[in-house]
């Protein structure tokens, strides 16, 4: 679907002759879709004017950042962010920064860990926006979703720039509620489509202290990294239990004394893709590893302030765990590992390991809620793994699932996926069939809704939230310009 | 062998883009992270390693669609690949040749860039990537250099075709004969009788271009004798060490570059780094001596039916772990009075000089903004000097050099060397 040279001339006059492209060998690179084109837009001013030449000639539009994942209707003006990448401001003293949408993770944290601050990061990894909404390794101590978000700019549907929070009413970034616009359930939104309508083109992110390094001593060639030392007042374990509930348990109270900078309940699978080089060592790795642990488990990075602090958190760690029959996994305490699995887990910058390297895709089910049921419900999640593991539908994790403890576990975030071969359509659709009926049986038995379910069915069981997001979707984008717009892809 | 090969690893790309950057555990800081020159200058996914094999794919799948644009996506790629060290971390896939064969495929369908095809003419006629002034051997004249034409010799130097006619290059093979003979090598060049060595050719997308070559100087080796060259020329040694062993022609023939040497031949003793060299310096690793100078891996296998992207028998994959890194910096370590610094980029995730794949031919703006990038970074390191060990990556620096009026001064290692030896 085209540009006349009419309207394609129109938004090269806003970002110049370099900046957009229709040709559609460009496409495959593109989430293979037929885009009517790809605009590169350069600052907020030339997002906007996009906005608003899509909104004369009534175009959809969509803009994404690094974009790894998406699913594109055909047609679309596809808005790449990628000439939107700086840092505009790194205020330690109120201890936030302020990006642009192409800024990715280990740029920002890079910067951070020098400073002595750190930053929640998603588990898609560093490779991706700063800016990102969701969920990681890090959520422990740095929260996670929209709960790191304070003030954002942002290009509406229409064209407008709202400046919402603190931005609002003065040029501080400080807070995303006020004085000034919230706005906050319609920015942060998790509803359906699960996305903001617009663009953001800059966010401010809560930050954090780190007592780490300023930089991880990485040594040795690619892919075989380690650390010279592990940084002083730091540890890394992974302790399995006897059973899920012990696990959870120890969960709890970890929690409870604020002693764990990270806890990751990792699945042996993932802890073998993390460690292991290639795909072969994986699938030894997982075999050995599973014979080593008792029962599921998880992974817990130290980091204290002090020598005494140290002390003090690893004394309670060690308690706690004994006291739930926790079982330390000996491979991890080995020091070439523990140090670049420590280094990865803060860093995320193997989570590619994790997911696509054994087959090249992977489905997930993410939730967040109430550790105790959404575990339980992962557990049947798991078991229903199996039929597709032993028909070589799926890549063997044992019917893993994992998830950990959101702000010192006040919130919980489960999650499950399926690693497979996407070329393989019999692979494609049993794992198809087995996303679709996990989230059915998680609503149906009252577990909790998972929000990318049909919302046709979820809705009308959760207030009817489908129709009036609709409504406020009309109301913020008439002309429909953006109905399935992603700013935080 | 061919574009069809590499389907299997094309579909495993997940777009994440790490190909755009170093290995993300290496980032330190939001400057120096991208380690892709043609993404980071041409911005469009499909400039990035990841780009590039999403569109092979698509092609091979639904025909391939030439137009301009493809083009100059295809000729804007120094394919020095670095994106496939970085996506290589993670992944289990081949990166930097799907590019490669994507480019002699369009070669070899007729698709190719005027500019390379005029330096190609050149390769065809006078067997030489650069412009031909006088002979060969030239730049030894005085030099009372033997002729390992004629004459038995230990090692053939094989000099280059920018080192052996480019007038402000001459100085290195003059500087790289002299460190020879000073440790008592029994050497010799091969003077009219050597011809371009391929590489740069093999990398523009001429294959048969550089099979010509290959074969041409293999059969010389052979008729001379030879059992070792050594090469002050990433390229050449990149063609000698990895192209050669990958398309069978290589043999048992030892091949060394010059750095390796030297590193060699002083921690026997029998080069001694004497005099004092008061300089702070950088290194920059040339692409095809580093990550890309890593042997070639002869494999072949079949997928296992199944979930997982394996193989039987297993493939060990080329990750940019092998490279020639630490005998430059064990050399410029080793000369008295030299200060040595790191840049951020370095080794296997080095950032490229910006002339590799042909493009200080067919966009030398691309080259020159490229290379402005390196200097950047040396600079920001305190350097007085960055210091490379290949004269493609030394001309392209000298003329960025040039271009912005720095005072930062470029050194082939071989010069380093000269000084401490006189």
């Amino acid at each position: 679907m085209a540009l006349s040279k009419e309207i394609y001339a129109a938004f090269q006059d806003v970002v110049g002759e370099e900046n957009i492209c229709d040709d559609p060998v460009i496409m495959p690179s593109y989430h293979s879709t037929e885009h009517a084109a790809v605009i590169l837009p350069g600052n907020t001013a030339e997002v906007q004017a996009i906005v608003r030449l899509c909104n004369k000639y009534k175009l959809k539009m969509r803009a994404v950042c690094t974009g790894w994942t998406g699913m594109f209707p055909p047609g679309i003006v596809y808005l790449d962010l990628r000439r939107m990448n700086r840092i505009i401001e790194i205020n330690e003293k109120n201890m936030y920064a302020v990006v642009e949408p192409y800024v990715i993770t280990a740029q920002l944290q890079a910067e951070l860990m020098k400073r002595g601050l750190h930053m929640n990061v998603k588990g898609a990894g560093a490779n991706c926006a700063a800016m990102l909404r969701g969920h990681g390794h890090l959520d422990q101590t740095t929260s996670g979703d929209d709960r790191n978000h304070l003030a954002i700019e942002w290009v509406t549907p229409e064209g407008n720039i709202v400046k919402s929070g603190s931005l609002g009413s003065s040029d501080e970034w400080f807070s995303g509620d006020g004085p000034g616009p919230s706005l906050r359930a319609i920015l942060t939104s998790a509803v359906p489509p699960g996305v903001t309508p617009g663009v953001f083109t800059k966010a401010a992110l809560k930050i954090y202290h780190w007592p780490g390094p300023k930089q991880f001593p990485v040594q040795g060639v690619s892919p075989d990294y380690s650390l010279s030392e592990i940084p002083k007042n730091m540890m890394a374990r992974y302790y399995s239990f006897p059973s899920v509930e012990k696990m959870w348990q120890a969960e709890i109270r970890l929690g409870e004394n604020e002693i764990a900078f990270e806890l990751m309940g990792f699945n042996v699978a993932m802890v073998a893709a993390n460690i292991a080089k290639n795909n072969e060592e994986e699938e030894v790795l997982f075999k050995k590893l599973s014979q080593e642990v008792q029962g599921p488990g998880f992974f817990v990075i130290l980091a204290g302030n002090s020598a005494a602090d140290f002390e003090y958190k690893k004394m309670a760690l060690e308690q706690i765990v004994k006291d739930a029959g926790g079982k330390s996994l000996k491979s991890i305490e080995d020091p070439r590992t523990e140090g670049i699995i420590m280094c990865q887990c803060v860093r995320i910058s193997a989570s590619i390991r994790e997911t696509f390297r054994p087959g090249g895709a992977f489905s997930s089910i993410p939730v967040m809620g109430q550790r105790d049921l959404t575990i339980r419900w992962a557990v049947g999640a798991g078991k229903a793994k199996m039929p597709l593991i032993e028909k070589g539908l799926i890549v063997d994790d044992g019917g893993g699932f994992f998830g950990w403890g959101v702000e010192q576990g006040h919130l919980g975030k489960t999650e499950i996926f399926c690693k497979f071969d996407p070329q393989n359509p019999e692979a494609k659709a049993a794992v198809e069939a087995w996303s679709k009926e996990q989230s059915a049986r998680a609503f149906n038995e009252r577990y909790f809704a998972v929000l990318m379910g049909p919302v046709d069915q979820m809705g009308p069981g959760l207030s009817n939230f489908h129709l009036w997001w609709k409504k406020i979707q009309q109301a913020i984008d008439p002309n429909g310009v953006s109905p399935e717009a992603g700013a935080l892809v | 062998m061919g574009l069809e090969q590499y389907k299997g690893d094309m579909e495993m790309c997940c777009r994440c883009s790490a190909c755009k950057f170093i290995p993300l555990q290496k980032v330190a800081g939001f400057q120096f992270a991208n380690v892709c020159p043609s993404i980071s200058r041409f911005n469009f996914h499909s400039y990035s390693g990841g780009g590039r094999v999403n569109i092979g794919a698509a092609m091979l799948k639904d025909g391939f669609k030439y137009s301009d644009k493809l083009l100059h996506i295809v000729y804007n790629c120094q394919v020095c690949g670095a994106c496939g060290v970085s996506c290589n971390y993670a992944m289990d896939m081949e990166v930097t040749e799907p590019i490669q064969q994507f480019r002699i495929k369009c070669v070899e369908d007729g698709k190719t860039s005027p500019a390379l095809d005029k330096v190609i003419a050149g390769l065809r006629q006078q067997g030489s990537m650069v412009p031909v002034a006088g002979k060969r051997g030239d730049w030894a004249s005085g030099l009372n250099l033997k002729n390992a034409a004629r004459e038995k010799v230990d090692v053939l130097y094989h000099v280059g075709c920018l080192t052996s006619y480019d007038k402000n290059m001459q100085k290195l093979a003059r500087a790289t004969a002299k460190i020879l003979q000073k440790a008592g090598v029994n050497f010799g060049i091969a003077g009219d009788a050597e011809t371009c060595c391929g590489g740069r050719a093999y990398q523009m997308g001429y294959k048969e271009d550089f099979l010509n070559q290959a074969k041409k100087n293999m059969a010389m080796i052979k008729e001379a004798g030879v059992k070792t060259v050594v090469t002050a020329c990433a390229d050449g040694y990149q063609a000698f060490k990895v192209l050669y062993d990958q398309y069978g022609l290589k043999g048992n023939l030892e091949v060394l570059h010059i750095s390796e040497c030297i590193d060699s031949l002083v921690q026997s003793g029998k080069l001694k780094l004497s005099r004092k060299v008061d300089l702070a310096v950088t290194y920059h690793d040339p692409c095809r001596l580093g990550r890309l100078g890593e042997p070639w891996i002869h494999w072949e296998g079949k997928k296992k039916p199944g979930d997982r992207f394996v193989f039987d028998p297993p493939k060990i994959y080329r990750r940019g772990s092998h490279g020639v890194y630490e005998p430059p910096r064990n050399v410029l370590k080793s000369i008295p009075g030299l200060k040595f610094g790191e840049m951020t980029r370095i080794k296997e995730y080095s950032w490229c000089c910006g002339a590799g794949g042909g493009v200080s031919d067919s966009n030398p703006g691309f080259a020159g903004w490229t290379a402005q990038e390196r200097l950047e970074e040396a600079r920001s390191t305190g350097a007085e000097a960055i210091v490379t060990a290949c004269p493609w990556c030394e001309r392209t620096f000298n003329e960025a050099v040039q271009g912005s009026g720095s005072n930062l001064k470029v050194y082939d290692i071989v010069e380093l060397v000269e000084q401490a030896i006189q």
